[in-house]
């Protein structure tokens, strides 16, 4: 366990009170006109926010929490800080799921073609995470150079196909991230992401000793494969069920974990919090910035987080590491 | 100068001015030349391949898919030279047209098309696109020599628009929205589907919605904020053909079931392939506006 140092203790109050003040802002923030006092006494103002904002802040909230975490469980499998779902095939895996469940069964629940983008991701991720595995260590630039590339891949295979079939616009825009269609009744899917969340906080002491490699981890007594299907399956539904509900949003699962990461050390249950936290309270950030540049009309939070995540990382590649 | 050598050419230019008149045809590149009648055409335009239709003419070569499902069973036994986007220049060459007529979606690629054929760019405007329609159609009366068919057709699609007008006359405001799969964007006056403001006379919901190709980005607060009396929606999904969520499924929401066009039904879906595909040819603006007629006659 970590100690509670009286700063550590400083940043942790002033981190969740960033994150309270990010959630009022959002349910205040929108086209139709609401404030806090006529919550309290219209009854069309409460389920304004009952309807529509409050399940946007959560949706939000939950999709930030858990890409960052989904990239801070790929960072420690593959052992590399430079990979992310967005960038090794996993959410392109999702996408070309969700669009062949579209061609082949369109009538599907929503919750059936989560399980097929979760598959889909699934065996996506896996082909990743064990070629990667085979990659020389020596040479850490490989991994993410080989995830990208392999992203490419599956991601024109996903583009080949809804070219053929007409869907090119409607895969662009559904799989762009964006929270404007979220509303209650739309978004709860999302929860699972939370118990996913909730699963990695409780495997966080074997992910950290994961990070060490297949030989200590076992020479540690850990169950490596098992441990590695676990990590799988969270990363991959926790991709597929963001990208079914908002879409994808790029950079959160990469910067966020980094940025934590330099501050906090590798402890992943020392830091699980704080990349949940990090990540939740991005993509709401970016969330209102969307809502509020063209007020009334919307930029898609996946646009927003590409701005803001590239400077992020940009700033994280040039500025040298202060810790460790 | 060599006279024996002289007098053929000189006297094939003749009979060719006195044959077959040169006509000039106003284009959306400005005015172009085109001799005689063409027999062999390919059109890479729902529009025009809408237009020509109704006046009989029946092009050698279009796109593999048309959209509109009437425009798919008029095609016969014309040859396919690539897509609305793209053309086929093998499949082109070898039909060998005398004239290539490409529009909106394929406006790009007349470059390309124009070193197998002569082609006219005959791309429709979003801002004056009813007046468009009927300038082309002329031009297609007048290029074919079916001048008299143009002048009943364009007589028709009037007479429609009469009718059109007078069933929105006094009906409220009006919001167009596109929706494509869980997602929906609005149009104003200005944008693609502004003429639907314009030429009807019918008031928009939402004054300042700014011209976008794509319509805005909006959230559903948006709608509900706009609160219509009338929504004309376009489905997407449905224009392509593909059998994803419909727009009653996204629409039927807590926030757009508190609007005045929801509570009272007043909700318009316009036919999707002939709005956002075959946007601006005359049987498509002749059903679009029928559609608009019904809809707003409807109401009580």
């Amino acid at each position: 366990m970590i100690a509670a140092s009286p700063s550590a203790l400083r940043t942790g109050v002033i981190a969740s009170l960033g994150l309270a003040i990010l959630c009022v802002l959002s349910l205040f923030v929108g086209v139709s006109p609401l404030s806090p006092g006529r919550v309290l006494s219209d009854t069309e103002a409460l389920q304004l926010l009952l309807v529509s904002r409050l399940p946007r802040t959560l949706a939000a909230l939950l999709a930030g929490a858990g890409l960052a975490i989904a990239g801070l469980i790929m960072q420690t499998l593959s052992r590399n800080r430079f990979v992310e779902p967005a960038t090794a095939g996993t959410a392109q895996s999702a996408e070309l799921g969700i669009l062949v469940v579209t061609l082949l069964l369109p009538g599907a629940a929503l919750w059936a073609k989560t399980l097929v983008a979760g598959i889909a991701a699934l065996a996506g991720t896996s082909v990743f995470l064990f070629t990667a595995h085979r990659l020389p260590p020596t040479q850490p630039f490989l991994v993410p150079l080989f995830g990208i590339v392999y992203g490419g891949v599956v991601g024109a295979a996903a583009t080949f196909i809804a070219w053929q079939a007409d869907l090119l616009q409607f895969l662009s825009i559904w799989t762009n991230g964006d929270f404007s269609g979220v509303l209650r009744g739309r978004y709860e899917l999302l929860w699972i992401t939370a118990l996913m969340v909730a699963v990695a906080w409780f495997v966080a002491d074997r992910l950290t000793i994961m990070a060490l490699g297949r030989e200590a981890s076992i020479g540690l007594g850990i169950d490596y494969a098992r441990m590695m299907r676990i990590g799988l399956v969270l990363v991959s539904l926790i991709t597929a069920l963001s990208v079914v509900v908002v879409g994808m949003i790029p950079f959160v699962g990469l910067a966020v974990p980094n940025i934590v990461s330099r501050l906090k050390g590798d402890n992943v249950r020392g830091t699980l919090g704080w990349v949940a936290a990090g990540g939740a309270g991005l993509v709401l950030a970016c969330d209102i910035v969307g809502r509020l540049i063209r007020y009334p009309y919307e930029i898609p939070v996946g646009t927003v987080m590409g701005v803001v995540g590239a400077a992020l990382f940009l700033w994280l590649l040039f500025r040298r590491g202060s810790h460790g | 100068m060599n006279f024996p050598r002289f007098l053929p050419a000189f006297a094939a230019l003749v009979l060719s001015a006195l044959s077959a008149s040169a006509m000039d045809v106003s284009t959306a590149r400005g005015t172009v030349s085109v001799e005689g009648v063409p027999k062999t055409i390919a059109v890479y335009d729902a529009a025009a391949i809408d237009t020509l239709n109704r006046l009989g003419i029946h092009p050698a070569g279009v796109p593999d898919k048309l959209y509109v499902p009437e425009l798919e069973a008029a095609k016969g036994n014309a040859t396919a030279v690539g897509t609305l986007f793209e053309p086929d220049l093998e499949a082109l060459s070898a039909l060998a047209p005398d004239l290539v007529i490409v529009g909106s979606r394929s406006a790009a690629k007349a470059e390309v098309t124009a070193r197998i054929a002569p082609t006219l760019d005959m791309t429709i405007d979003g801002d004056n696109l009813f007046a468009d329609a009927k300038v082309r159609l002329a031009t297609y009366g007048d290029l074919f020599g079916k001048a008299e068919e143009a002048k009943a057709a364009a007589e028709e699609l009037d007479a429609k628009l009469a009718a059109a007008k007078a069933a929105v006359a006094g009906k409220g405001k009006a919001l167009i929205v596109m929706t494509n799969g869980p997602k929906v964007s609005a149009y104003g006056p200005g944008s693609r589907f502004g003429w639907v403001h314009g030429v009807l006379g019918l008031p928009p919901a939402m004054e300042d919605i700014q011209s976008a190709t794509h319509g805005e980005a909006v959230s559903f607060e948006f709608i509900r904020e706009a609160n219509p009396d009338w929504l004309l929606v376009l489905d997407r999904a449905v224009a392509v053909a593909s059998s994803e969520q419909a727009a009653k499924v996204t629409l039927d929401n807590e926030l757009v079931a508190g609007t005045t066009a929801w509570k009272k039904g007043q909700i318009v879906y316009l036919p999707a392939a002939e709005f956002y595909i075959a946007d601006g040819g005359v049987q498509s603006l002749g059903r679009v506006l029928a559609a608009i007629t019904d809809g707003f006659s409807a109401a009580k």
